[in-house]
């Protein structure tokens, strides 16, 4: 896929030319781009709990957000909780949509193609006799995600299937959905 | 100690390229070979292999093919002869057998320490090319003891593996052909699939490498594209030299199982990637937007009548559910091959001219320090620096600026 020029007249709200001079200021110092990401979580009560993110550590030193960002997540009345907020599944699954839906919108102001709307629908499949220990057969996790877009943009069909193509090969949460990471959990 | 003008190293067709090449300009110099002339093509490829080019296209300078089947695809043996034969016809000073372990800057140039002893020279060309080494992911290190493990450069037909199942990790060039003759052997194969490049190997009449050739592609500069690196990362075609296809269909109705990029191996357990859909749609749209390119080109020279019609193939076909972990002494899996690419290896060369990651620093062979060159490397100059059609304009440019070189003139622009 070639890069091609930015079309000035698009505008997607994506700051290209910052993103690439980044990502030549990376290859040129490495250690810039390591980048420790942070969540503190603080259970409320029964199954909900609230995260908050205010700051990471990258480009060398400690980071600050404008303010904290606070996430509450719980589980439905199904589940006999108090829902009073989406199911942490649910979180994984926006956090996939964003993170595809945002790479769109780079890799098509890249490319010159002026966005009007997208929107993606995500599903997730999941057997619960996994998370509830019934069957061990079963993993707790999604058997299977689904993720539609629907983008209405100046462009082919082929070009908005390759808008979202490049959006998967070059985002976090798609690479950490579909392959393992070491995971490590300690007690303080 | 022995000195001459210029050294090169490595009498494949891009070491041969470039001795004519300095032959022509007059330079004193002497190609070495760690065995003889192409020894890579001799020792490092498996038996069944024939050349992803046509023969039409695998000419030497100079030398055009000029066989009884243009449109054949040559095995390495008859390769093999015909580099032989070029050698004693361009009568390329070679000293083989003669492996270099080491080379250093000195005063005035470089000195070499060979297995024959030292040389010196003034000017260095590195023609050892872009596919020196096989290249094994340290994951390999997490494969049970009792697997067998192999890679392309060392396997030669399928009776060197165990019987049992076999896990191939690439899907590019050497992976898929790799893939068939081993599933038709009796073993069961299991193909990783990472990003890769599907291309048919014939469209509207003539073969791919034809329509590369015509529409100006393999011509394209390195100083033209965008992003060179990525380009150069780009992976080999699931092509083979034959009119069999080998693209993950018909090697699923040969049988074969595909699952996505081996990411882990864990305990016995190989973990694959789920991204094995967004690969195949990349590879499938990436395949269809060059014929589309194709077809604008016979469309703009009125060619419409005179080629048959554009076809389109069928989408890769995906399992229904992919595997995404198997189990691999456990599970029957007897050998795993690494088709995971090659490499250059530089590992000889004690100059500050390597870059953090060990690749060589150049700008289209000229490397970052005076007097040292490379050949062969993927898209050094041109997109087709690597093929065998490759070394003739590459060897022209990079020999012209080395003679400048040696006269203390102003090297030509790169």
């Amino acid at each position: 896929m070639t890069l091609q020029t930015g079309n000035k007249t698009v505008n997607n709200g994506v700051d290209v030319e910052a993103l690439l001079g980044a990502r030549t200021a990376i290859e040129e110092t490495p250690e810039a781009g390591q980048f420790t990401w942070r969540a503190r979580c603080a259970w409320i009560d029964g199954v909900q709990s609230r995260t908050t993110v205010d700051g990471f550590f990258g480009l060398g030193e400690e980071q600050a957000r404008k303010a904290p960002f606070t996430i509450e997540a719980d589980h439905p009345e199904q589940f006999a909780a108090t829902d009073r907020g989406p199911t942490p599944v649910e979180l994984v699954m926006s956090a996939l949509a964003s993170c595809l839906t945002a790479g769109v919108a780079s890799v098509a102001q890249n490319r010159g193609i002026q966005l009007k709307s997208v929107q993606a629908s995500v599903e997730g499949d999941m057997d619960l006799a996994g998370v509830l220990g019934a069957n061990a057969d079963v993993r707790n996790g999604f058997s299977a995600i689904r993720v539609s877009f629907a983008i209405d943009a100046d462009a082919t069909r082929e070009e908005l299937a390759a808008l979202v193509a490049q959006s998967q090969k070059r985002s976090a949460v798609f690479d950490i959905v579909t392959n393992p990471t070491n995971v490590h959990v300690t007690v303080a | 100690m022995k000195s001459v003008t210029t050294v090169i190293v490595g009498a494949g067709q891009s070491g041969l390229a470039m001795s004519r090449a300095l032959t022509n300009r007059g330079v004193d110099h002497l190609v070495l070979d760690r065995g003889a002339v192409a020894n890579a093509w001799r020792t490092e490829r498996w038996d069944s292999l024939r050349l992803l080019t046509p023969n039409w296209a695998n000419g030497l300078p100079g030398v055009p093919y000029g066989g009884p089947d243009p449109h054949g695809y040559m095995a390495v043996s008859e390769l093999v002869a015909r580099f032989d034969d070029y050698a004693r016809r361009i009568d390329a000073p070679i000293a083989g057998r003669t492996e270099v372990s080491r080379i250093t800057g000195m005063d005035g140039g470089f000195r070499l320490r060979t297995n024959r002893g030292p040389i010196g020279c003034r000017s260095l060309v590195l023609a050892t090319g872009a596919c020196a080494k096989a290249h094994v992911p340290e994951l390999s290190g997490a494969v049970p003891p009792a697997i067998f493990q192999t890679t392309p450069a060392a396997y030669k037909r399928p009776d060197d593996l165990p019987q049992g199942g076999v896990l191939i990790v690439g899907a590019s060039a050497s992976g898929v052909q790799l893939a068939r003759e081993i599933q038709a052997s009796g073993r069961q194969v299991m193909l990783a699939v990472g990003w890769h490049v599907r291309l048919p190997r014939t469209y509207r009449g003539r073969d791919i490498e034809w329509w590369l050739d015509a529409i100006g592609v393999l011509d394209e500069r390195f100083d033209a594209v965008d992003d060179l690196e990525r380009v150069r990362r780009t992976p080999s075609p699931q092509l083979i030299g034959g009119s069999e296809p080998v693209d993950l269909n018909a090697l699923q109705d040969h049988g074969i199982q595909i699952v996505g990029r081996l990411v882990d191996i864990r305990d016995d357990r190989a973990l694959f990637s789920g991204g094995l859909a967004n690969v195949c749609m990349s590879a499938d749209l990436k395949m269809n937007r060059l014929l589309d390119t194709i077809d604008a080109w016979i469309r703009d020279r009125d060619l419409e009548d005179i080629v048959p019609p554009p076809t389109r193939h069928e989408p890769t076909r995906l399992p229904q559910v992919p595997v995404l972990a198997r189990k691999l002494a456990d599970g029957g899996v007897r050998s795993v091959v690494w088709a995971t690419g090659y490499r250059p290896d530089f590992s000889y060369l004690d100059v500050p001219v390597l870059d953090r990651r060990g690749r060589l620093r150049h700008a289209g062979g000229v490397a970052a320090i005076p007097g040292l060159y490379a050949m062969g490397l993927t898209f050094m100059r041109r997109r087709r620096s690597h093929q065998i059609s490759g070394v003739s304009d590459d060897a022209a440019d990079l020999a012209t600026h080395l003679r400048a070189f040696l006269d203390g003139r102003a090297g030509i622009a790169a």
